[in-house]
């Protein structure tokens, strides 16, 4: 068990010191850390997608400060600037759909429209009138203090 | 001819052709929508409709098409782990602002999952196809993910995703002109929720402010909803 301690604290020590600069070898560490999530969600039961697990804890290394920011963001902008590029695969599967060239393609736009407009309009007020609510009553706190 | 025959017919090389053909088409996208930054042109709908297009000449069949890009689709793993990145760059913005964000994307999620299961319910349409409607309003790695845990088609889901995202990055435009949004955490939630990714690219030309807002919103609801998808499960089936 200490010698797994030791291991253990070897590589966080290895991982708060030694990460390169480069974005190629900080795109590897996310990698690294998808694929650990991914092997811990196999063996513990997590009910969690790998990938999410290997984000809660960068976000906690970084918060915690053991990771320093520099560290990962050229490798996270590796990532996020390109990652339309990742779904467009899935995007074809439509070639498999040819029903959707009918009517039924007309009514799945028609829920993808109307849905999205009530979104929009209900989460921009909702968002609106709490913020309203909030810096108000701030304020109103700020004048009796 | 007859070496381009033989080379067509190895799987090998049809997969890497596809490859190729997607990283280009999306590089040609991406540099069209820079010059003429039109919704209709979002690299997120033009490079599909592109291989579609090539798909069609070419006569080839999806199946053929996702085993030689399969890899690509895999990369939105570790694309997961790097938005840890800007939730961390964008802590000061939650710790101001938690109550309304969380609020906005709370009543949000349930906007999106509740019109789209009401609306689809009234055009008749059921079953999985249903199911892969709800998650379109998140992100596509959240939205696949959330799609295969409450029994939908995760690849149909990723063409609901993308054309919320361009219908919605269009009409975000127009409604933020209709509605009288004061604040401008209010115009990026407007985006970043109903639009995601599209939506965020779409409020930094509102503001810088909006896009931070936006593209925050568009990682935390998408982190919300796969958190909450074992319960929906039980709420839409």
């Amino acid at each position: 068990m200490s010698a797994f301690n030791a291991a253990a604290s070897n590589a966080m020590s290895f991982v708060r010191r030694g990460l390169p600069e480069n974005r190629w070898a900080q795109a590897a560490v996310l990698v690294a850390f998808w694929l650990a999530g991914e092997g811990a969600v196999r063996l513990l039961p997590i009910p969690l997608p790998g990938s999410l697990l290997g984000l809660t804890a960068l976000l906690v290394l970084l918060s915690t400060g053991w990771l320093r920011l520099s560290r990962v963001q050229r490798g996270a902008e590796c990532f996020l600037s390109d990652m339309l590029l990742f779904f467009v695969p899935a995007v074809l599967a439509i070639m498999d759909h040819r029903e959707f060239l009918s009517l039924l393609g007309v009514k799945v736009l028609v829920v993808i429209l109307a849905s999205t407009v009530t979104v929009m309009i209900v989460t921009a007020l909702t968002v609106d009138l709490s913020y309203r609510w909030i810096s108000r009553h701030e304020h109103r706190d700020a004048v009796v203090e | 001819m007859n070496i381009a025959t033989q080379l067509w017919s190895d799987p090998l090389a049809r997969a890497a052709f596809w490859s190729v053909t997607t990283i280009v088409f999306y590089l040609f996208t991406k540099a069209l929508y820079r010059r003429w930054p039109r919704w209709w042109l979002l690299p997120m709908g033009s490079t599909p409709a592109l291989l579609v297009v090539a798909m069609l000449l070419l006569d080839a069949s999806y199946a053929d098409y996702i085993r030689g890009t399969h890899w690509l689709m895999a990369l939105l793993g570790p694309t997961v782990v790097a938005f840890a990145v800007p939730i961390y760059q964008r802590r000061a913005l939650i710790r101001r602002h938690w109550p309304v964000l969380a609020l906005g994307m709370v009543v949000g999620s349930m906007t999106a999952l509740a019109s789209s299961w009401a609306i689809a319910t009234v055009l008749g349409l059921d079953g999985t196809l249903r199911l892969s409607l709800l998650p379109r309003s998140i992100s596509t790695p959240f939205a696949m993910t959330v799609s295969s845990e409450i029994g939908g088609i995760p690849d149909l889901t990723a063409v609901f995703v993308v054309a919320t995202g361009v219908a919605g990055a269009a009409i975000g435009g127009v409604l933020l002109s209709w509605l009288p949004l004061r604040s401008s955490i209010a115009r990026g939630s407007l985006f970043g929720m109903g639009a995601h990714g599209a939506g965020t690219a779409r409020a930094y030309e509102v503001g810088a402010e909006e896009g931070a807002v936006a593209g925050l919103i568009m990682v935390l609801v998408g982190l919300l909803n796969v958190l909450i998808a074992p319960v929906l499960v039980h709420a839409f089936q």
